[in-house]
C-alpha cells in the first residue's frame, strides 16, 4: 500500500463536509439522516431483504463493469445493456410462461446485452473511438428504443401506463431463503457466483491473466503475444452479456415485467460498485452491499424530505475520494483518445 | 414526411450552439492534455447556477454566477487530475455524478418557477458567441504565446517542462477557459427553456466531446462536427410524430437519431493520428 | 581564473537512493567540459540541478560568480543556462519554428515572421538549413539535434548542457556536432557534455569530471589523462571479461527474411525490401542511426505489425515455418524471445509484482503454462537472480525497481526459457558496463548451444564488441559491409549514413 498524501485526506474530509453541508442545507439533522439510512437498510429483516434486493442488480451489473475495467475499459454502457436485457427477458418470459422461459429469457438477455456492447468494443479496438462516449450514446439509444417498444408492440393492452404484461408464476425465479420477513432470491446467489467465479478466473487462468495484462499495459501485453484487440472486443461483449443478465435477473426475480423507466440508474451505480471493489472481484460483494444499502436507505431519507440527489452526490464524492486514495497514479504515458 | 428547410436551418443553429461552446471548452482542456469527459457535469452545474442566480440576481448576475461556478467546478477537475493525479476518466465520471446529484438536490430546495421575463440575456448573444468562439480559438491557438504553450503542453508535458513551460499552470489557465465556456453552454440551455430540469444537458457534453474528436482536436472542424449533430437533432425534431411508410413511428425512435449519428460518426472515424500526444499524461 | 559554472557540494536523495552525494563541478568559460560515468553515476541528475529541473537537497550553484537558486527551468533559462536532454526536447506535433521559440516567445502575440528571420540568421551562422514550417516529427535525429543547438542560441544560452548528444547520431553526424560545439566554445560559450564515449572526450573536450555512484571521483584536464586510466576511474575496478567472439560459420539458416517491407506508424514505408539470413548460433547486430527502420523490422519479426510485402521464414527443428503473418503468440511458442526497447511501455507491467511479471510473454510456454499464482515464485526467483536484480520481496511491485534492475529482470526473462531466437532492442539500455557484459555473455552462451540472436543498438562500439556479424540499416534500406570490412568502424559508419 502506497503512502497516502495529506492532500488526499483533505479531499476525503472535504467530501464528508460537502455531504453533511448538503444535509444541513436541506434542513435535515445529519445524525438523524444517518440513523434513518441505517435503520432503513439494515434495521429490520424487512429492511435487510430490501437492501439485498437492491444489492442484486448492483452486484451483477458491478461484475459487468468490473470485468471490463480489468481489461482497461470503462463500460459506462451497463445501464443500456441492462435495460435491453430486461426488455428482452420480459418479452421472452411473456411468450414462454414455463420454467424454460427463465433460461431462454436469460440467454436471450445475455445475447442482446452482449450485442449491445459489441459496437463500443469494436469501435474501441479497431477504430480508436473511446468507449465512454460510445457506450453513453448506446445508453441513450437503448432507453429510447425500449421506451418505444414498451409504448408500442410490447405494451400490455390492459395497462394504463407503458409496461409489458406480468410474467406467469412458472417463469419467476424463486426465493432461496424465505423465513418470516427475510427473503433472499436465488438471483443474489447467481450474482455471488459470478463475482467469485470471476475472481478465480482472473487470477488462475491464462485468459484471465492475458485480460488483466491487456488492461494494465496493452502494449506490453501485445509484445507478450496477447491479441489485445480481440481481448478488448470480447471483454466488452462478455461485460455487456453480464449487464444484460443483470436486467434479466431483475425481471425474473423481482419486477416480473418491464416498464418505462425500468432502471433507476443501476448501470451508473454499478460503476461505483466496481471502482470501490478494489483489486479483487471478491471486493464486489461488500461494495455492492454498501451501494444497495445506500439505495434502500435513500428511499427512507425521502420521508425526511431530503432530495434523492443526495445519494448520487454521495456516490460521486465516494468515487472521487476512493479514487484519490487508490487510483492516484504516477506520471506515465498512455493517453488514449477521449 | 416533409422537412421545412428554413425551420431546419434555424433549429440546426440553435441546437448546435451549446454543442459548439462545449466542444471548444473540451478543446481547451484536451489540447492541454486533460481528458475531459466531465463537460457534461460542468454544463449541468453551470446551467443550474444560471437558473438559480438569474431568479434572484437577474440576467447579468445569473450569467456571472454561472461562469464562476463553471470555473470552480472546472478547477476541481484540474485539482483532481493534476494535483491528486486521479485517473482522468474516473475523476470525470465522479464529477458528472456530483453534478447530477448536487443539481437535483439544489433544485428541490428552490421554488420550481421558471425564470421571469427580463431576467435572462438575449439568446442571440449566445448564438453569436458560439459560432465566433471556434474561429477566435483557431487564431489564438496559432498566433499567440498562450496558444503555442497550450499545444506544447498537450503534445508533450515533459518536453514542455524542459523549455521552461509549466504544464500545471498552463492547464490551470486552460481549465479556467473550459469553465467559462461550459458556463456559457449551460447558461444557454437555461436561457432557452427558462427553467432547470434534472439532467437537462441530456448527453450534450459527450456529444460535444465526440465532435471534438471527429474534428481532430481542431476548433473549426469541431464546430462543423457540432453542426452535423445539431442538424441530426433538428431533423429528429421535425420528424417526430410523422409517419414512415404508413407506420406510426413512436417519437422515441426519432429521439435516438442524434446519438446514432454520433455513434456512426465515431465508427467511421479512422485512426487517431491527431490525438494530442500528451493527452492524459501528467 | 574565474569559472562560468561552480556547483559546490550538491546532494540529492530520491527515496532511499542517494543520487548525488556532495558533488562539485567547476567549468571554465569558453571550454568544453565532459562529465563521464556509468549509468546511475548521477551525471544527468547533476545536470538537472544546474538546469533547475531538479532542486538539490543541499549545495550551491554559482554562475559567473553569482549565486543562484532555481525554482524551475524557467529561471535557469533566464540565467543563461540551456540544456539538450538525451531524448531531445523537440515536440513532434509543433512546427520547427514553434519548437525553436516555445518557452521564449518574447511577446504575447507571436511575431512569426520576425522569428523566422532571426531563425534563418542563426541557422546560417551554424551552417544549418531548416524548413521552418515543417512538423518537427519529420526531423531526423541529426536534424533534431541541430534544432536543439539553435534553441540554445535562440535563448542566448551562455552555458550549454548536452546530455549524451551523440547517442542517436551516426559517427559522421557526431563529428559534425562536435565541430559546431568547438566553434561555439571559441566564441565564448561554456559547454558541458555528458557522454559515455571516450573518443569524444579525447577528441574535443578540454576538461573532464568523473562521477561514480553519485560521488565525485576526479576532475582533470583531458591532456593530463589517457583513455585507459579514465576508463578505470569510471568503472572503479577491473572490467568483466568480454565474451569471446564466435568464429564458426556454415551453420544452417534459422531465420530467413526476404524482400520485407513494413510501414511505420505514420503510414509511410519505413523498411524497404529488406533481405537477410541469420544462421543457427549466430549473434547478429543491426547498426544504424535511430529511426532507420529498426523498430519496424522488430515489429514485423515479433508479429505485432503485418509487413506490406515480403516473407519471414523460421526453421523450427526440421520444419520451416512461415512467420510472415503468424500471430506473436505462436512465434513465442516456437522459441522467439524479446527484449523490447522501452521496458516500461513494452516489457513490464509496473503495478504488478515481480512474480506476476515473470510470466509476461511466457504465459503459454512451459513451465509457465501450467503455473499460476504463487506457484510461479521459484521461476521468478530464477529470473531475478540470473543478473542479480536488486529488489525487495518478489511480491513487491515492479515500479519499485530502478530502471537498470528492471532491465536485468526483463533480459533474464527473455534468456532463461529455451530461446531459439532472441530479439533484443538496446539490451544494454540503463545497464552499467559490467552488467552489459554479463547480459551479452549469457547471449553468447546461448548462441554456443544453437540459439540465434539479433541485436539492435545505436551504439556501434557495443555492437563491434559483442556481435559476430554486423549489418546496417539506413533509411529503411539494408546493407552489409564488405567481407573484409565487417569490423571496420569507419566503413560501417559510412553505411549508416548511406555513403557507399
Amino acid at each position: 500500500m502506497k503512502k497516502i498524501s495529506p492532500q488526499v485526506w483533505i479531499v476525503v474530509a472535504a467530501g464528508i463536509a460537502v455531504i453533511l453541508g448538503a444535509l444541513v442545507l436541506a434542513k435535515a439533522n445529519p445524525a438523524e439522516a444517518i440513523r434513518t439510512l441505517g435503520t432503513g437498510s439494515f434495521g429490520s429483516m424487512r429492511a435487510l431483504s430490501g437492501t439485498l434486493k437492491e444489492t442484486t442488480p448492483l452486484l451483477v451489473a458491478g461484475c459487468a463493469v468490473y470485468l471490463a475495467l480489468q481489461a482497461g475499459l470503462f463500460n459506462i454502457g451497463v445501464e443500456g445493456q441492462l435495460v435491453m436485457g430486461a426488455c428482452t427477458a420480459s418479452a421472452v418470459g411473456v411468450k414462454m410462461p414455463t420454467p424454460a422461459g427463465f433460461f431462454v429469457g436469460c440467454a436471450a438477455a445475455m445475447i442482446v446485452g452482449g450485442l449491445w456492447a459489441l459496437p463500443a468494443g469494436w469501435i474501441k479496438a479497431y477504430r480508436g473511438g473511446h468507449e465512454v462516449i460510445t457506450t453513453i450514446m448506446l445508453n441513450n439509444i437503448a432507453i429510447y428504443l425500449t421506451d418505444a417498444l414498451v409504448i408500442g408492440p410490447l405494451k400490455d393492452p390492459a395497462a394504463a401506463y407503458p409496461t409489458t404484461e406480468s410474467l406467469s408464476k412458472a417463469t419467476r425465479l424463486a426465493s432461496a431463503v424465505k423465513a418470516n420477513d427475510l427473503q433472499i432470491n436465488f438471483a443474489l446467489l447467481v450474482g455471488v457466483g459470478i463475482a467469485v467465479g470471476m475472481a478465480i478466473w482472473l487470477k488462475k487462468t491464462k485468459p484471465g491473466y492475458e485480460l488483466r495484462a491487456t488492461g494494465a499495459n496493452a502494449t506490453a501485453a501485445k509484445f507478450a503475444g496477447v491479441d489485445t484487440k480481440r481481448v478488448t472486443l470480447s471483454a466488452m461483449v462478455v461485460s455487456g452479456a453480464i449487464g444484460g443478465l443483470a436486467g434479466a435477473l431483475m425481471v425474473f426475480a423481482h419486477e416480473f415485467r418491464f416498464y418505462q423507466g425500468f432502471s433507476p440508474g443501476y448501470g451508473f451505480d454499478a460503476l461505483g460498485v466496481a471502482l470501490l471493489a478494489g483489486s479483487s472481484s471478491f471486493g464486489l460483494l461488500p461494495s455492492a452491499l454498501f451501494f444497495g444499502a445506500l439505495a434502500k436507505g435513500g428511499t427512507a431519507l425521502a420521508a425526511l424530505s431530503i432530495p434523492k440527489g443526495i445519494t448520487t452526490l454521495t456516490l460521486g464524492v465516494v468515487v472521487l475520494a476512493f479514487a484519490a486514495v487508490r487510483y492516484g497514479r504516477k506520471a506515465k504515458g498512455g493517453g488514449d483518445g477521449a | 414526411m416533409a422537412l421545412d428547410p428554413v425551420q431546419l436551418a434555424i433549429s440546426t443553429v440553435t441546437l448546435s450552439a451549446p454543442l459548439a461552446l462545449a466542444a471548444i471548452a473540451g478543446y481547451m482542456s484536451e489540447r492541454s492534455g486533460v481528458i475531459n469527459i466531465a463537460l457534461e457535469g460542468k454544463m449541468l452545474t453551470a446551467a443550474f447556477a444560471c437558473f438559480a442566480a438569474s431568479t434572484y440576481l437577474g440576467a447579468v448576475g445569473g450569467i456571472l454566477v454561472a461562469l464562476v461556478v463553471g470555473i470552480l467546478f472546472s478547477l476541481l477537475h484540474w485539482y483532481s487530475t493534476q494535483k491528486l493525479k486521479i485517473d482522468p476518466i474516473i475523476s470525470g465520471m465522479a464529477l458528472n455524478l456530483i453534478a447530477v446529484g448536487a443539481t437535483n438536490f439544489g433544485k428541490e430546495l428552490l421554488p420550481p418557477d421558471p425564470i421571469a421575463d427580463g431576467k435572462t440575456l438575449p439568446l442571440q448573444l449566445f448564438y453569436v458567441l458560439a459560432f465566433a468562439v471556434p474561429f477566435a480559438m483557431m487564431v489564438w491557438s496559432a498566433k499567440t504565446r498562450g496558444g503555442l504553450r497550450l499545444r506544447a503542453v498537450g503534445s508533450d508535458p515533459d518536453k514542455a517542462r524542459l523549455v521552461g513551460v509549466n504544464p500545471l499552470s498552463v492547464r490551470f489557465s486552460a481549465l479556467i477557459v473550459t469553465g467559462v465556456l461550459t458556463g456559457l453552454a449551460g447558461s444557454l440551455l437555461v436561457t432557452e427553456t427558462r427553467n432547470f430540469t434534472d439532467g437537462m444537458t441530456a448527453g450534450r457534453g459527450y456529444i460535444a466531446l465526440a465532435a471534438l474528436i471527429l474534428g481532430g482536436w481542431r476548433p473549426v472542424p469541431a464546430l462543423l462536427a457540432t453542426i452535423l449533430f445539431g442538424f441530426a437533432s433538428a431533423v429528429q425534431i421535425q420528424l417526430k410524430g410523422t409517419e414512415l411508410a404508413g407506420a406510426n413511428i413512436p417519437s422515441g425512435v426519432w429521439s435516438m437519431l442524434p446519438y446514432l449519428v454520433t455513434l456512426i460518426a465515431l465508427a467511421g472515424f479512422v485512426g487517431k493520428q491527431r490525438t494530442p500526444g500528451g493527452l492524459g499524461k501528467v | 581564473m574565474s569559472y562560468a559554472v561552480e556547483l559546490i557540494d550538491i546532494s540529492k536523495r530520491y527515496g532511499t537512493v542517494q543520487a548525488l552525494d556532495s558533488v562539485s563541478l567547476k567549468v571554465k568559460q569558453g571550454s568544453i567540459h565532459a562529465v563521464v560515468g556509468e549509468n546511475g553515476a548521477g551525471k544527468t541528475t547533476l545536470m538537472k540541478a544546474l538546469y533547475g529541473a531538479m532542486h538539490p537537497d543541499s549545495g550551491t550553484i554559482d554562475l559567473f560568480g553569482k549565486r543562484h537558486t532555481f525554482a524551475g527551468s524557467a529561471q535557469a533559462i533566464e540565467a543563461g543556462v540551456g540544456m539538450v536532454s538525451q531524448h531531445y526536447g523537440i515536440i513532434g506535433e509543433l512546427s520547427c519554428l514553434e519548437n525553436l521559440i516555445v518557452g521564449s516567445e518574447g511577446s504575447g502575440v507571436l511575431n512569426l515572421k520576425g522569428a523566422e528571420e532571426r531563425a534563418n540568421e542563426l541557422a546560417k551562422k551554424m551552417g544549418f538549413e531548416f524548413d521552418w514550417k515543417a512538423e518537427a516529427s519529420t526531423l531526423s535525429p541529426a536534424g533534431a539535434q541541430k534544432l536543439e543547438i539553435l534553441k540554445l542560441l535562440w535563448r542566448n544560452s551562455q552555458i550549454m548542457i548536452l546530455d549524451e548528444p551523440t547517442a542517436m547520431l551516426s559517427p559522421a553526424d557526431s563529428d559534425a556536432l562536435f565541430e559546431s560545439l568547438s566553434n561555439l566554445a571559441k566564441e565564448g560559450a561554456t559547454i558541458l557534455v555528458v557522454t559515455h564515449r571516450l573518443p569524444e572526450v579525447f577528441g574535443y573536450c578540454d576538461e573532464v569530471t568523473v562521477l561514480r555512484g553519485g560521488k565525485w571521483i576526479a576532475a582533470m584536464p583531458v591532456a593530463e589523462t589517457d583513455p585507459e586510466s579514465l576508463a578505470k576511474a569510471i568503472v572503479g575496478g577491473e572490467l568483466v571479461q568480454r565474451p569471446p567472439l564466435s568464429t564458426e560459420t556454415g551453420a544452417p539458416a534459422l531465420l530467413t527474411v526476404s524482400d520485407l517491407s513494413v510501414k511505420g506508424p505514420k503510414g509511410n514505408l519505413q523498411l524497404k525490401n529488406c533481405s537477410f539470413q541469420i544462421r543457427k548460433g549466430e549473434l547478429v547486430g543491426i547498426a544504424g542511426v535511430d529511426g532507420s527502420g529498426q523498430r519496424e523490422l522488430f515489429q514485423a519479426l515479433m508479429g505485432t505489425t503485418r509487413p506490406v510485402s515480403g516473407s519471414i521464414r523460421f526453421v523450427q527443428g526440421a520444419t520451416e515455418q512461415d512467420w510472415t503473418n503468424l500471430p506473436t503468440r505462436e512465434r513465442l511458442k516456437q522459441g522467439l524471445r524479446i527484449i523490447p526497447e522501452d521496458r516500461l511501455a513494452e516489457a513490464v507491467i509496473e503495478e504488478w509484482s515481480l512474480i506476476e511479471n515473470a510470466t509476461l510473454g511466457l504465459q503459454r510456454i512451459p513451465p509457465f503454462d501450467k503455473l499460476s499464482g504463487n506457484a510461479v515464485e521459484p521461476e521468478a526467483l530464477k529470473i531475478a537472480d540470473l543478473f542479480n536484480t536488486k529488489r525487495g520481496s518478489l511480491n513487491d511491485a515492479m515500479s519499485g525497481l530502478s530502471g537498470g534492475n528492471q532491465q536485468r529482470f526483463v533480459a533474464a526473462r527473455a534468456l532463461l526459457y529455451d530461446p531459439a531466437l532472441v530479439l533484443a532492442f538496446q539490451p544494454a539500455r540503463g545497464l552499467d558496463l559490467n552488467s552489459t557484459a554479463r547480459v551479452y555473455s549469457k547471449i553468447r552462451e546461448l548462441c554456443d548451444t544453437g540459439t540465434s540472436a539479433l541485436v539492435v543498438s545505436f551504439d556501434l562500439d557495443e555492437l563491434l564488441e559483442y556481435c559476430d556479424r554486423i549489418v546496417v540499416l539506413c533509411s529503411g534500406e539494408f546493407s552489409e559491409p564488405k567481407p573484409d570490412e565487417g569490423r571496420d568502424r569507419d566503413a560501417i559508419g559510412r553505411l549508416m549514413v548511406g555513403a557507399k
